[in-house]
């Protein structure tokens, strides 16, 4: 029986190594900001099953300016208040009532802010030297891991569609795997592995199609 | 309008109701968002996790204090 074992390259000794590869694929330009789409070698990161040799290589989550839809609303929610004397229903409230109302409208407003960032910040992709990891969570109320060894990774493939996506150069990059399991994250995506909006979708694509391709020399 | 005898309801004091009972709510949602932020830091520990937390943490705060000055008024 042939005994399979890591790729030498990535194991914990080769971790500086491993840095300066993953910064030649990505480029010089990929933002290592903890609020960035896609932080190369992020910091002090850490994963639930991560286990103590794995190596985080890349954290990416999907571009800030997917976040346009909920900021611009609550830009416009901001200001709504000051032309609440302009309806008639208003005008028949008293003091009192309408401050409540107003405050009470903040606050819907700040905890809608709150609620779509923490989506949007926690919602990440995880390559690591031996696994993708896919976190997902929707709503305050549930969650969904998708985990996949680096050696059952098929094919990756990255689409970039609109406008937007073109100038900022973001997109999704499809990771089909060995497993075709449906998870209720990935209803109307191609993968459970579906990196949505990511930055620089073609050195991710990259990124992922090399630790592949060690992968399965090494293992030959 | 005066449904009860001696007790007159208006408009103001529907809205008045509506917005404690929703005041509420918002207090109880916050503190299920401080909960959901602890869970999803222990899933992706991120360094600005903690920060987050305070901010969670403070907006639930604010809440309790408004929701408070609002039922009281």
């Amino acid at each position: 029986m042939v005994q399979l074992d890591m790729p030498e390259v990535f194991k914990a000794g080769m971790v500086k190594g491993i840095s300066d590869e993953i910064k030649k694929i990505l480029g010089g330009s990929v933002s290592g900001s903890a609020f960035g789409s896609c932080i190369p070698r992020p910091n002090n990161l850490r994963f639930e099953s991560q286990q103590d040799d794995e190596i985080v290589l890349l954290l990416g989550r999907r571009h800030f300016f997917t976040n346009i839809g909920w900021v611009v609303a609550i830009c416009f929610a901001v200001v709504v208040p000051f032309f609440w004397g302009e309806f008639p229903f208003f005008k028949a409230l008293d003091g009192n009532t309408l401050v409540s109302l107003t405050m009470l409208w903040y606050l819907g407003t700040i905890f809608y802010g709150l609620q779509s960032f923490l989506m949007w910040f926690y919602n990440v992709y995880i390559v690591t030297n031996e696994r993708l990891v896919d976190v997902d969570f929707v709503g305050l109320l549930s969650k969904t891991v998708n985990v996949c060894q680096m050696s059952r990774v098929e094919d990756v493939n990255y689409t970039q569609k609109g406008f937007f996506a073109s100038m900022l150069n973001y997109g999704d990059v499809i990771v089909q795997t060995a497993s075709e399991q449906k998870t209720p994250d990935s209803s109307g995506e191609l993968s459970a592995f579906t990196f949505e909006s990511i930055a620089y979708p073609d050195r991710v694509a990259a990124l992922i199609s090399q630790l592949t391709e060690e992968t399965e020399k090494s293992w030959k | 309008m005066e449904i009860i005898p001696g007790v007159v309801i208006n408009l103001s004091m529907i809205v008045s109701l509506m917005v404690k009972i929703s005041m509420i709510l918002i207090l109880i949602l916050s503190l299920v968002m401080v909960r959901q932020e602890s869970l999803m830091d222990r899933v992706v520990n991120l360094p600005t996790g903690r920060s987050l937390k305070i901010v969670m943490w403070a907006f639930f705060g604010l809440t309790l204090l408004t929701t408070v000055i609002v039922v009281l008024a």
